[in-house]
């Protein structure tokens, strides 16, 4: 397992990152687009006080953000498509969508 | 601001049915084995404890790791749940048809205060939101009330569903329900070794969400029992399969040994 692991981590430099913010309770931006076929690195900014979860069922991604903290999700390679994604704890307005091209 | 009365139900519910159910299997399986439920108790008090620790480190955690620690332990607290299911299927089936193992209802609590604390952690941070709004604490309760108490209904239901049966059918399923949760254990614990990138991500092998969408009732309930996922990746399913085929491997093994005990007992001396 741990071999595997080691092997698996990769050496090459880090993905791109990009940046979404939640603020009240809001994703900032709402859509963000990505390259296709490329790993990147989103890096979740939660400016309200309160916790979040970052879920999205098509991505299968979801992390608990603790207000004032910021969460590195890995995502991709991904095809093209439109992923939603939303914050659980507040699902009325925490609502955004990854594009891919 | 809205009224978090829904959105409370859901989240504890999707939470609470995660354990309610391991829990209810690992009662049938302890009633098979005329072992009394003891256990029950402390194992959920030793997980509340664990989650309300876990939840009020989870900012030093998150950051272990690279930044990815929250999921590294997350996915460590889901193996050891596994673990310690595949443990409960081992000493189960081989003291079937004598006294009871006595760890076996030590195992067991550990099963249940591992998937507590790491379920309850969830619950307590989203709890953890509105010590600031006084005023949405009566809906939040309302609502957590009801989470718990739908889970916890879901769960009685197939306890007694499964109770219903023939000895030897309740047995089989039992086993079978085992490995299912376990092997669920291993899909959440791969999709976030995935997300912490220690593990390579790729493209989905299918995508069932057209017809089962993961966020459905029922995607919902086989999600918390079977580690239902709609667009699993290939690590997701290799694992998942390799942990039934262990789990089922052991009882196998387990109830070779059973029968050889018992055989070698009727021998004369």
């Amino acid at each position: 397992m741990l071999a595997c692991l080691l092997a698996c981590t990769p050496l090459a430099a880090q993905p791109p990152t990009y940046d979404i913010r939640i603020r009240d309770h809001l994703f900032e931006p709402a859509e963000l687009t990505i390259p296709a076929n490329t790993k990147v690195r989103l890096a979740v900014h939660n400016l309200d006080p309160t916790p979040e979860e970052f879920e999205s069922w098509e991505l299968n991604r979801e992390k608990v953000i603790l207000g004032g903290q910021t969460a590195i999700i890995f995502v991709g390679p991904l095809p093209p498509g439109e992923y939603p994604f939303f914050g659980e704890f507040n699902p009325k307005t925490a609502q955004g969508r990854l594009v891919v091209r | 601001m809205n009224s978090p009365l829904l959105d409370s139900v859901i989240v504890v519910l999707r939470e609470v049915l995660e354990f309610s159910l391991l829990v209810s299997v690992l009662l049938v399986a302890g009633r098979c084995a005329a072992l009394r439920a003891r256990w029950l108790v402390p194992a959920l008090l030793a997980g509340l404890a664990g989650a309300g620790l876990y939840g009020a480190r989870l900012r030093q955690v998150s950051t272990w790791f690279d930044g990815v620690g929250y999921e590294v332990v997350n996915a460590g607290l889901q193996i050891l749940v596994y673990v310690s299911i595949v443990a409960v299927i081992g000493l189960w089936v081989r003291t079937r048809h004598r006294e009871p193992a006595p760890a076996l209802p030590w195992v067991m609590a550990g099963a249940v205060a591992l998937a507590v604390t790491r379920e309850g952690s969830e619950i307590f941070l989203y709890v953890s939101a509105f010590i600031g709004r006084p005023r949405a604490v009566p809906d939040l309760l309302i609502g957590s009330v009801l989470g718990i108490g739908v889970g916890f209904s879901i769960g009685a239901l197939l306890y007694y569903l499964l109770l219903g049966f023939q000895r030897a059918v309740t047995f089989a399923l039992t086993v079978g329900l085992l490995a299912l949760i376990g092997a669920g254990m291993w899909s959440q614990a791969t999709m976030l070794l995935v997300q912490a990138d220690w593990l390579p991500d790729s493209q989905p092998l299918w995508n069932s969400s057209g017809w089962l969408p993961e966020g459905s009732l029922l995607g919902q309930l086989l999600y918390a029992l079977i580690g239902y996922e709609a667009t699993p990746g290939p690590w997701q399913v290799g694992l998942y399969g390799a942990s039934i085929l262990l789990a089922l491997g052991v009882a196998a093994a387990a109830a070779r040994g059973s029968g050889m005990a018992i055989h070698s007992r009727r021998r004369p001396p």
